[in-house]
């Protein structure tokens, strides 16, 4: 189990080689940078790269934002997560960043994007427009009158309800007789009228009065709007049949581009984003006149490596290394064997611990795998999950590893419920027996059958709880451990053994009847000097005797919590028992649809395929979070806080492109 | 008055699934709320807002659970057993811990799962936590599986 060593160096370089340095670093991917405290000059022209990166990088994402919708990305974004990406070397990548001028295409973007929203405004226009003339259609005069009108005559447009517009064209009639009351044709349903008001000059300010009054609302039409209905109607649908073409010129010209740049741009997007976090580096490196001190955190073992490397550019480095000191709060790289491995996501996804500590990974690994499969706890599951990451692995053989570890973690899953699935006789729930078909696997199933979780669940849950019980205390174990490497002796026997003899020994006791005499007796010695213990330490640093027997008994009434921690393993048979039933319900169902004249079968298919793939989704879920909790809750409890920080080295990171980089 | 018992065992039974079931559904419901608005932010983060939101949903399969083992004891689809009302009452008694238990902390959980998913629009990294949250509700829901599996287990008929 481990936390790898780390060692802290300073770096002591000449300016002239800083670009060379900072480029190595980055390459190992091994050295995280400790940022400088020190608020003094900044290694020369630092500053005036980043602002150079940044620049390039503000073009870049509103290339992505103008350009990502028109753009049909060749690669899928599954692939790409999966590690289906071009490869590059640093040295194309600065090429094609030679060759670019992404200000230059930024520009013509924005233009281009300009356009097309003046042009859609306009259309938003005209379409308005056309909407107010298809309601009026049928007004005999020319539509110049309600602009300028004529030297005598004006007119007004304006919609009101259609009880409110025979209320006007009364008032109106009662007002005077030399105003025309026009009111547009429309259907029984419309509760709106569309009226147009011609009136004479003179009397602008009374009509108009008028039609306030009786609720008219005035709708105004642009002056260039002047002919008559019909003709106006058919100059705006050219001018929008025109601007429609103009659209798609356009959507057809950001497509182009947009196919035409953007491998480029996304290899430029990885490209600046790793010279930025370059220069980052540097620019958290102290300077003094010529010279250049990066610090960093290294891997013991990646440091003769960078070393030999860092020496080759010149004579002007310089190494310090040290090892951390109790000041320092060293970031924390976990290392383990090829089993262990996949599980280190979990520790990670949790929190890692703090540097030197213990690494929980493998004490959690052979439970973890155990508690998935109890959960899950189908064979037919655990070879259907098993198939699509076998498929998944010979797809993708550039996966990236943190993908790749966590997609072992499953396949190491199948493994464990495939196994259980067979020595509890589950595949796809009671596939097997359901199906005379399957009969042919029958003596298979029975001869690997050890125990029914259907009809046996007691023995599920006496096992449940009895790994639970191994669980828990393997953890007081690793603490015990832990204090005794530390040498902390009182903590490891008065903290620690004392609840594994307590707890132990209370189960001997109370599990009399099962177990012969002798285990009755060594229980009872083992619960009395435990919790004689327990007593002990809780009040060893009390003087003050009755907070000495206060104490002692509140700790011996922590044993409570053992009982709720043991009870909680309760839920491996009930999501084993959840797999299986829900499985056989959906062979059920399959039976009884099949029982369907002529077209049973193939409903039967379906329903027994969408059912497996759903209850696989729902239990593959339900096994990975709870295997997951009971490592979390009962079992980092007993011996690991976390509270460390992951250790991020100065690396390539990239999202489009493999960059790798050959000096 | 013969069926009587029957009936009974069935409520049980019905209230087991019903109950459950709505646990779930508002669960499910009020953490799927919370998922859009986080993904109307940042709809990369489905997968993780996904995971959250089916969390409540477990307890309506363990209300189904029960509902299948009591139509397995009562041999529902064969021909049913004709039980005594003291029976039945005791098969309905034994449905009461998944239906109550399940019912409620399907909404709690629904309740923390939502919070859980703005935790993780907020911080990301945090998401191996913010899925232990919901998780830890659900061990009522649990409790209550095998509460009432037992109990349905320890009745004997006929």
């Amino acid at each position: 189990m481990g936390v790898a060593e780390l060692k802290k160096v300073e770096l002591y370089y000449h300016k002239s080689v800083q670009e060379n340095v900072a480029r190595i670093l980055q390459r190992s991917g091994a050295c995280q940078i400790i940022e400088s405290e020190e608020t003094g000059p900044r290694p020369a022209e630092v500053d005036a790269r980043l602002t150079t990166c940044e620049e390039q990088e503000t073009h870049i994402r509103y290339l992505f934002r103008a350009l990502g919708s028109h753009y049909k990305d060749p690669v899928s974004s599954i692939d790409r997560l999966l590690g289906e990406k071009p490869s590059l070397s640093l040295e194309e990548l600065a090429q094609i960043a030679q060759e670019t001028d992404l200000k230059e295409l930024a520009s013509s973007v924005k233009t281009t994007e300009t356009k097309l929203n003046e042009l859609r405004i306009e259309t938003a226009q005209l379409k308005t427009n056309a909407g107010i003339l298809s309601k009026i259609r049928g007004f005999p005069h020319p539509l110049s009158v309600l602009g300028e009108g004529t030297r005598t005559l004006k007119g007004v447009l304006g919609t009101l309800s259609t009880a409110q517009a025979n209320t006007l064209k009364e008032d109106l009639a009662a007002y005077s007789d030399d105003t025309e009351f026009f009111v547009a044709p429309r259907n029984s349903k419309d509760k709106e009228a569309w009226v147009v008001i011609l009136y004479a000059r003179a009397r602008e300010q009374e009509v108009l009065e008028l039609c306030v009054r009786d609720g008219m609302t005035i709708v105004e039409l642009p002056p260039s709007i002047s002919g008559t209905v019909a003709r106006e109607s058919a100059k705006i649908s050219d001018r929008l049949a025109e601007h429609e073409r103009q659209e798609s010129q356009l959507l057809g010209d950001l497509a182009q581009t947009a196919d035409e740049w953007m491998p480029a741009v996304q290899g430029l997007s990885d490209y600046w984003g790793i010279l930025h976090d370059r220069y980052h580096a540097l620019a958290a490196s102290d300077a003094t006149g010529s010279t250049t001190r990066t610090r960093f955190w290294i891997p013991t073992e990646a440091l003769p490596n960078l070393q030999k490397q860092v020496e080759a550019v010149g004579p002007a480095v310089a190494f310090a290394v040290s090892d951390p000191t109790k000041e320092d709060h060293p970031p924390t790289l976990l290392k383990n064997n090829a089993f262990n491995r996949p599980v280190e996501a979990l520790t990670n996804l949790y929190s890692p611990p703090v540097y030197g500590h213990l690494d929980p990974t493998s004490p959690m690994a052979p439970f973890f795998f155990l508690f998935f499969g109890m959960c899950l706890g189908d064979a037919g599951y655990a070879v259907v999950m098993a198939s699509i990451l076998w498929l998944l692995f010979r797809k993708y053989r550039k996966m990236p590893a943190s993908t790749k570890n966590f997609m072992r973690l499953f396949y190491a899953g199948a493994v464990a419920t495939f196994l259980y699935g067979l020595v509890t006789g589950s595949f796809f729930g009671d596939f097997i027996d359901a199906f005379p078909f399957m009969a042919f696997l029958r003596p298979l199933k029975e001869a690997l059958l050890i125990v029914d979780p259907l009809k046996n669940p007691v023995a599920i849950l006496g096992l449940s709880l009895l790994l639970g019980v191994v669980h828990l205390m393997f953890g007081l174990s690793v603490a015990a451990y832990d204090e005794f490497r530390k040498s902390n002796y009182a903590d490891a026997v008065g903290g620690k053994i004392s609840w594994i003899l307590f707890v132990v020994g209370i189960l001997f006791v109370g599990g009399g009847s099962m177990l012969p005499l002798f285990f009755y007796v060594i229980g009872i010695g083992m619960a009395v000097a435990g919790a004689g213990l327990i007593f002990w330490y809780a009040g060893r640093e009390e003087k003050n005797i009755f907070l000495k027997v206060g104490l002692g008994l509140y700790a011996l009434y922590g044993s409570t919590a053992y009982l709720g921690d043991i009870l909680s393993y309760s839920r491996l048979l009930a999501l084993g028992l959840g797999s299986a039933v829900i499985g056989s319900v959906i062979n059920l169902l399959g039976k009884m649809i099949a029982g369907v004249p002529f077209v049973g079968w193939v409903l039967a298919i379906f329903v027994i395929l969408g059912g497996h793939v759903f209850s696989l989704a729902i239990n593959l879920l339900g096994a990975f979070v709870h295997a997951m909790r009971l490592q979390y809750v009962e079992f980092f409890s007993k011996f690991y806080s976390g509270d460390g920080a992951a250790f991020s080295p100065l690396t390539f990171q990239t999202q489009y492109v493999d960059v790798f980089d050959e000096i | 008055m013969e069926l009587l018992g029957l009936a009974l065992a069935l409520l049980g039974a019905a209230l087991a699934g019903g109950l459950a079931g709505v646990g779930s559904a508002i669960g499910t419901g009020i953490a799927g709320e919370s998922a859009a608005g986080v993904m109307s932010e940042d709809p990369g983060k489905f997968a993780k807002c996904l995971m959250l939101q089916v969390l409540p949903g477990t307890q309506g399969f363990y209300g189904f659970i029960i509902v299948f083992m009591v139509i397995n004891k009562l041999q529902l689809y064969s021909t049913p057993l004709i039980i005594s009302w003291t029976q039945g009452l005791m098969i309905f008694a034994a449905c009461m811990p998944v239906a109550l238990a399940c019912w409620v902390s399907g909404i709690f959980q629904g309740k923390t799962s939502a919070a859980a998913i703005q935790m993780i629009s907020k911080k990301p990294e945090a998401s191996g936590k913010a899925l232990i949250l919901p998780a830890i509700v659900e061990t009522y829901a649990v409790l209550s599986l095998v509460t009432s599996m037992f109990l349905l287990l320890g009745i004997q008929l006929g």
